[in-house]
């Protein structure tokens, strides 16, 4: 062994410490992905635009764009580190539908059964996946990668997240973050695209007010809501199937403590784990490429087609209802699954126009339909493209 | 009469729903298995462990659980389906989905559980029997082949049968470019416009039937079973009919039972105890630390 001073020694352990530090492996492509984790978190806590997501994706960034030397198990994208056993649940789609099972244990149906024709705007509002689809496939991405693009206009994070896992497993740190991004800016996107398509007097229609739902009808909702859908589209059945499962647990009455604990310590824990890993799964040296970007530009575009379609059926359909039974064209954009950020956006610009028409309970509906639209939608990208 | 109506077409979709699912059930079992290529005579093809040349079947799996051939048997002869055993307890034997397992035919079942007591080229006939011995898996009569060409599925598990033009020991049996099912689709629509129509008509059929079911539901509860079942149809009706109080009434009854107890209440004594709630402070239980705000 060569006989060296301890100074040097010491000079070239510390070299090498230096080496294995994040200020040597910096990149400028960490540095912006730290900025936007930091915006994540700021918009989530000064603004509170879905601070549930934002905060635990903001914070993922930052922990997946510190930079380390690769090869000590470290990233999420490295075999055997904890953050890859804990990003095993998004890439294998596990998390998705445990979160669908909490979602289905805190929903209320019941405007959606009193109303059942709101169940249309819901489908109608799924255009914008198709609509990304197609403008996806027209910019040259792979129809599997434009399926899973599309899939985010149908404002549904689980959805995205899972749909992606099994048909574009490179783009999901993407396409998650795209869609639980304009999630949260659904109050930013919407309300321009539903003035801009209703008339004054449209937004200020007044809805007959819904009627009470009995309690065999909220405890058959899930069972027939699950038979009829997954007999349609099968491959939706374990988002679909966790979804109704959930929602039985909630209306049944008898299995309370199965359905608080779903819709509480379940879901908290798996949304921490999906949002940190999902954002931790944005690792500047695999995040940043033009791919990414364009994925975000189809994201908002997908957005805009939802609203869209959501608004300008509800307009279509009002023409053959009788007056009395009209439907508000303001609650055209719920048909969106961002539950309930997009019900509450209706309510919002309704009463701009009229302060004591409240439309959240009547928003209800489709955005709870838009949840079962886009989980069925879903099961049809991945039946074709899979 | 329309009840009766309905419950007969409820039962006739239920029993339609039952003969459609039977029709189609697809086991995930020693039943999947398939014979899936055969190479008769081996003159300069795949060698086993021992470095010898002998005829092969390769056997798939084409259920998407893994399964086990321990216990079940090959056979060449149509009247002795119990041939060759498949020996028991080595793992060697459990198939894992839509993969592969290839015996060697040489008659020499002392080389390992995977050489068979009997040769290919005897006979022209192979069979597969499930573990009872009883139940055939899979068979095969195979045309005279030449050497070295296999014999086997055009794709694997497929009904066709062709002499392959590459021999695929533990490999998939079609050779050529493999164009995925989303591939095939875009090259028919690669505007997206026929996936957006088809994708938005399940979507609106799937959402259609449950508006339909869920407008109409009420009309189902409507249906007295007792009443159309029982003898005494114009007594059960008069006493339904008699309880069918509206809301509205219900609602004015309960406001004013509850205002008759408010009234009561204010004339009531009250005692008011005043005790002492002792709780020891530990940062554990503080709410500075514990409370957080609910999301909005």
């Amino acid at each position: 062994m060569e006989d060296v001073g301890f100074l040097a020694f010491v000079g070239e352990h510390m070299n090498k410490f230096f080496a294995y530090t994040a200020f040597a492996n910096l990149t400028a492509g960490h540095l912006i992905m730290i900025c936007i984790g930091l915006a994540f978190i700021w918009l989530a806590i000064t603004k509170e635009y879905e601070p549930m997501l934002l905060v635990p994706i903001g914070f993922g960034i930052l922990v997946g764009n510190i930079a380390f030397m690769p090869g000590f198990q470290i990233g999420i994208h490295e075999s055997g580190s904890v953050l890859n056993y804990l990003y095993f649940g998004v890439l294998q789609g596990v998390y998705p539908p445990l979160i669908f099972l909490g979602i289905g244990a805190m929903t209320d149906f019941s405007a959606l059964i009193s109303n059942p024709k709101l169940l249309l705007i819901g489908a109608a509002a799924q255009l914008g996946i198709f609509g990304a689809y197609a403008i996806a496939l027209l910019v040259g991405f792979s129809p599997a990668e434009a399926g899973a693009i599309g899939i985010i206009g149908g404002a549904d994070g689980p959805t995205a997240i899972f749909l992606s896992s099994r048909l574009a497993p490179d783009l999901i740190g993407a396409i998650a973050v795209s869609a639980y991004s304009y999630m949260a800016l659904v109050p930013v996107i919407q309300p321009p695209v539903m003035r801009l398509l209703t008339t004054k007097k449209e937004r200020v229609i007044r809805m007959k007010p819904p009627r009470t739902v009995t309690k065999q009808e909220k405890v058959l909702f899930p069972i027939i809501g699950l038979l009829l859908t997954t007999f349609i589209v099968p491959s939706g059945l374990p988002l679909l199937g966790m979804l109704f499962f959930g929602n039985l647990l909630k209306e049944s009455g008898v299995t309370k403590r199965l359905a608080d604990t779903a819709k509480g310590p379940m879901i908290d824990i798996v949304t921490i784990l999906i949002g940190l890993t999902v954002g931790a799964s944005t690792q500047a040296t695999t995040f940043l490429t033009a791919k990414s970007v364009g994925i975000f530009a189809l994201g908002a575009i997908s957005f805009i087609i939802a609203t869209f379609g959501g608004v300008m059926f509800v307009k279509i359909i009002n023409l053959f209802l009788k007056e009395g039974n009209k439907i508000n064209p303001l609650i055209g954009n719920a048909g969106v699954s961002a539950v309930p950020d997009s019900a509450r956006v209706s309510q919002i610009v309704g009463l701009e126009y009229d302060k004591t028409n409240h439309l959240l309970m009547h928003a209800m509906g489709p955005n709870v339909a838009g949840v079962i639209g886009s989980a069925v939608a879903a099961g049809i990208l991945l039946g074709f493209l899979s | 009469m329309f009840k009766f109506r309905v419950l007969k077409f409820i039962s006739i979709v239920v029993f339609a729903m039952a003969l459609l699912l039977t029709g189609n059930v697809k086991a995930q079992s020693g039943l999947d298995l398939r014979i899936n290529e055969i190479l008769v005579h081996n003159d300069s093809n795949y060698v086993d462990d021992y470095g010898m040349r002998n005829s092969w079947i390769e056997i798939f799996n084409s259920a998407y659980n893994s399964v086990n051939m321990a216990g079940m048997y090959l056979t060449n002869d149509p009247k002795d389906p119990k041939k060759y055993w498949i020996p028991t307890g080595d793992p060697i034997t459990k198939i894992p989905s839509q993969n592969y397992l290839v015996f060697f035919a040489d008659g020499k079942p002392t080389r390992g559980i995977l050489h068979l007591n009997f040769s290919l080229e005897d006979t022209n006939y192979l069979a597969l029997y499930d573990i009872n011995g009883r139940t055939l898996i899979d068979e095969i009569t195979y045309p005279p082949v030449k050497a070295d060409v296999s014999y086997g599925r055009e794709s694997d598990g497929s009904e066709k049968w062709i002499f392959l033009e590459k021999t695929t020991p533990k490999a998939n049996n079609y050779t050529g470019v493999v164009i995925t099912s989303s591939e095939r689709f875009v090259k028919y629509d690669p505007y997206g416009v026929g996936m957006a129509v088809i994708a938005m008509s399940v979507v609106f059929l799937a959402l259609i039937l449950l508006y339909l079911i869920f407008r109409n539901i009420r009309k189902v509860y409507a249906i007295d079973l007792r009443k159309i079942f029982s003898k005494h149809e114009k007594v059960v009706a008069d006493v339904d009919e008699s309880n069918d109080v509206p809301g509205e009434v219900t609602a004015a009854i309960a406001i004013a039972l509850r205002l008759h107890q408010a009234e009561y209440h204010d004339h009531e004594e009250a005692v008011l105890t005043i005790k002492k709630v002792a709780r020891t402070y530990s940062p554990w239980s503080s709410k500075i630390y514990t409370l957080r705000k609910l999301p909005r």
